[in-house]
């Protein structure tokens, strides 16, 4: 079905795909999921044909649910949809015309969603500051608003990056790849090496999935690591994050993230699991039993399953969090969340 | 007070309100001036031990009662001091006496005179007599306190706010004067009254501040029953909205955080975390629980029987011991007696270790606590405003294999028992605070009126 399709329901009212809507609003490279979500929630608006607010909140709630199930890692559209039924529902509005209503609605979200386009730029401006000239700089996984750091700092000063690999995914490389065509120094560091390369280090900077009340940070796994190297080898932790990924969660500890579910670092219900692992994945010649000669080996499917996709990296780790409200530390990150979801 | 005077005249000459050491009974054969200092001195802890002696004997509401009641108790304890002399004194200067008296309440003289380094405590002291016109309500509200029938910060502050209740529907409203004004003026002896009891909770102090700012608040053309009605009306607001509600909030939030197959650790008793408990084992939850109680209180116990008669597993320990099971635990939750803006929490003494505790071994700790709860000072240790537990037998809950009189550790010269009832967890340790407005790190106090949409705490 081709996206954004509407498709006249049972009672006679139109249904509309928002996921569809969302997937395809999701292709623009530049947008993330927040925003996307936030977009797919403004066009549900304009389908929808509800009478009061209660209906409205309802349809909006509904349609951050199917997000959610849809998606296998949710929590940064959780705060973008959070965020705009939150403003949907505060936005201040005379009872009597309510088309009226939900086309301001429709404005202010697409308004938003434009503005938030410019808000990598105002991040990267502002930590611009912060990135002297000869600086060495480690950096985690793949970040569209680091990129945009990295590639304004360049312009003006000499910075050198490391980057980390970031199994499984390897988007680690492809910030190399980038950096590398813009001519900034870079090198890939193996998640492993993270400690050994941490005295060469100036700071760290790493993108963001949410950032949550606590002040602590979500993000791919691996983050939570560097974080805690950098403190023991007393290297400021910065992290850059978009108004629109804070978020009202509180992780009390890893476990308690909502993409945690038991099957994450569970063990195998049986011996023949273990048999599997030594299947010909591996590249070196079968069946030899010599470490010397077999090449290097990569889990399996099955095995990297059992990991998680983001860590919950704790607010005493993190030194500063840049976002286009200006430079907060993680206490005050709970303040504005607090102030921005006052009833 | 006019009864009591006749009775002095009658008895003896009159004894003018002087300083203690300058009184002249009626009785000693020698003249204040011909006795030497010392024996003045003596003269003087004996007056003492009389008035103390005399104050343990005869507690009582009226001062007309207690100078009659204390006259012919007294009369045979005490010797050579003119009793009647006490009882003038004691209600004329109740203030000033009561506080000097307090601290030498449990010594003789020529023994040690109560706690020296923590002495700014204030020793917990039986409700002394009741000057000027006491609600009976408030009187027994006062000797609930200071027997511990009520404690606890939300039990404590409902039972005030209810208290008051019945003291603003019986006051009257003098002739010339208006009851938006002269109210506070009466219930500021009541709220005396209730502080010399035990000293006042953050909770009571907060609701009684916003008393008065609805007190003053209220429209003075209203004829007396309404706005009495409207002040009853508005003091039950407060009890549903910033207790009750609130609880009911904590709970669903709190709740959310427990899951099955966890095990939670608690200390002492909070009302709030067993009401968390409870709702989510109604709810079907399945998790433990670890009862971490600590002497002479002993108020786990009670929240130990109301969770195992629901069927909950429970696990019940001393706080020394504590270090032994917290690897089990996977959440720790404990409840609030106040919390301070920089984040602090002020609860039950030994609170402060389990938290410690749990933060080095990378067990979240999780403080429930409403928003009524919060000061806005700043506390930085335990030692500047604390309270001492009654003195009362530390040995009840022993086995008995001695006999009583030699497990006793009052009357010894050279100890002195220190209780505090509540100690300071510093921010660092807490992991969340759950509020009625969610879940806030505790250094986000600030922040809360601001979700509330006021101005002020």
């Amino acid at each position: 079905m081709p996206p954004g399709t509407i498709v006249a329901g049972k009672d006679g009212s139109s249904q509309f795909d928002i996921f569809a809507t969302y997937q395809s609003i999701l292709k623009n490279e530049e947008i993330s999921t927040p925003l996307a979500a936030i977009l797919a929630l403004t066009e549900l608006i304009e389908k929808s044909n509800a009478g009061t607010m209660f209906e409205l909140v309802k349809a909006l709630n509904d349609g951050a649910e199917v997000l959610k199930e849809r998606t296998p890692n949710p929590i940064s559209l959780n705060a973008g949809c959070e965020l705009f039924i939150a403003f949907a529902y505060l936005f201040p509005h005379d009872s009597d015309s309510f088309s009226g209503l939900k086309t301001e609605l429709v404005k202010q979200g697409q308004r938003y969603a434009a503005e938030a386009l410019t808000y990598r730029e105002k991040i990267a401006k502002l930590a611009l500051g912060f990135i002297k000239d000869g600086s060495v700089i480690l950096t985690h996984s793949y970040s569209r608003v680091v990129m945009k750091t990295l590639l304004r700092a360049h312009e003006r000063k000499r910075i050198s990056v490391y980057v980390t690999e970031a199994r499984p995914r390897g988007l680690g490389l492809r910030t190399y790849d980038e950096l590398t065509a813009a001519g900034i120094p870079c090198t890939v560091v193996l998640d492993s090496a993270v400690s050994y390369v941490m005295d060469q280090v100036d700071f760290v900077l790493v993108g963001s999935e949410a950032v949550v009340e606590s002040g602590g940070l979500i993000n791919a796994v691996g983050s939570n690591q560097i974080a805690i190297i950098a403190k023991a080898a007393n290297k400021p932790f910065y992290a850059l994050a978009e108004s629109y990924k804070f978020h009202r969660l509180f992780p009390l500890s890893q476990y308690d993230l909502p993409t945690h579910n038991p099957s994450i670092l569970s063990f195998p219900l049986s011996s023949a699991a273990t048999a599997v692992s030594h299947s010909p994945s591996s590249i070196g010649p079968s069946g030899g039993k010599t470490l010397t000669s077999e090449g290097p080996r990569f889990m399996t499917q099955e095995q990297v399953a059992c990991n998680p996709d983001v860590d919950y990296t704790r607010p005493d780790l993190i030194s500063l969090v840049f976002s286009d409200v200006g430079s907060l530390t993680p206490e005050g990150v709970s303040q504005y969340l607090v102030g921005m979801f006052a009833g | 007070m006019t009864e009591s005077v006749t009775t002095i005249k009658a008895i003896a000459s009159p004894l003018p309100s002087q300083p203690q050491g300058e009184a002249s009974g009626s009785q000693p054969p020698k003249s204040q001036k011909n006795m030497t200092k010392a024996e003045r001195r003596e003269q003087q802890e004996k007056q003492r031990a009389a008035k103390a002696a005399a104050k343990s004997a005869g507690p009582s509401a009226k001062p007309a009662a207690a100078a009659g009641g204390s006259n012919v108790k007294s009369a045979p304890s005490a010797a050579t001091v003119p009793a009647a002399g006490t009882p003038a004194k004691r209600s004329d200067r109740r203030g000033t006496v009561s506080g000097r008296e307090a601290p030498n309440m449990f010594d003789e003289p020529g023994k040690a005179r109560g706690l020296r380094i923590f002495s700014h405590f204030g020793l917990p002291k039986p409700p002394g007599q009741a000057k000027g016109d006491i609600h009976p309500a408030i009187i027994r509200l006062g000797l609930q306190f200071s027997e511990f029938k009520i404690a606890g910060a939300n039990a404590r502050c409902i039972a005030t706010l209810t208290a008051f209740k019945t003291v603003i529907q019986d006051y009257v409203t003098p002739p010339n004067n208006t009851l938006s004004r002269h109210l506070m003026t009466h219930l500021s002896p009541q709220i005396t009254h209730l502080v010399s009891a035990r000293p006042m909770s953050v909770t009571m102090g907060n609701a009684i501040r916003q008393l008065k700012l609805e007190i003053s608040g209220s429209d003075i053309d209203l004829p007396e029953q309404d706005a009495k009605d409207a002040l009853c009306l508005k003091i039950d607001n407060y009890i549903r909205d910033r207790i009750i509600i609130a609880d009911q909030v904590i709970q669903e939030i709190a709740g959310n955080k427990i899951k099955d197959g966890d095990v939670i650790l608690t200390y002492a008793r909070s009302s709030v975390v067993e009401k968390v408990l409870l709702r989510a084992h109604a709810e079907g939850k399945q998790f433990s629980v670890i009862v971490v109680d600590s002497r002479p209180m002993l108020e786990g116990k009670k929240l130990l029987s109301v969770l195992t008669s629901v069927g909950i597993q429970c696990t019940y320990l001393l706080l020394p011991a504590i270090g032994a099971v917290i690897t089990e635990a996977s959440i720790v939750f404990v409840g609030a007696h106040s919390l301070h803006s920089n984040g602090a929490v002020f609860s039950r003494a030994g609170t402060a270790l389990v938290a410690m505790m749990a933060k080095q071994h990378s067990v979240p700790v999780v403080v429930c606590c409403e928003t009524y709860k919060f000061s806005e000072t700043v506390q930085l240790d335990s030692f500047i405003k604390n309270e001492l537990a009654p003195a009362g037998d530390l040995f009840s809950s022993f086995p008995i294999t001695r006999p009583k009189s030699t497990l006793t550790l009052s009357g010894q010269s050279n100890l002195e028992i220190l209780n505090p009832l509540y100690d300071l967890t510093p921010p660092s340790s807490i992991t969340a605070v759950v509020t009625e407005v969610g879940v806030i790190p505790p250094s986000s106090i600030s922040s809360i009126p601001l979700a509330l949409g006021r101005s002020t705490l």
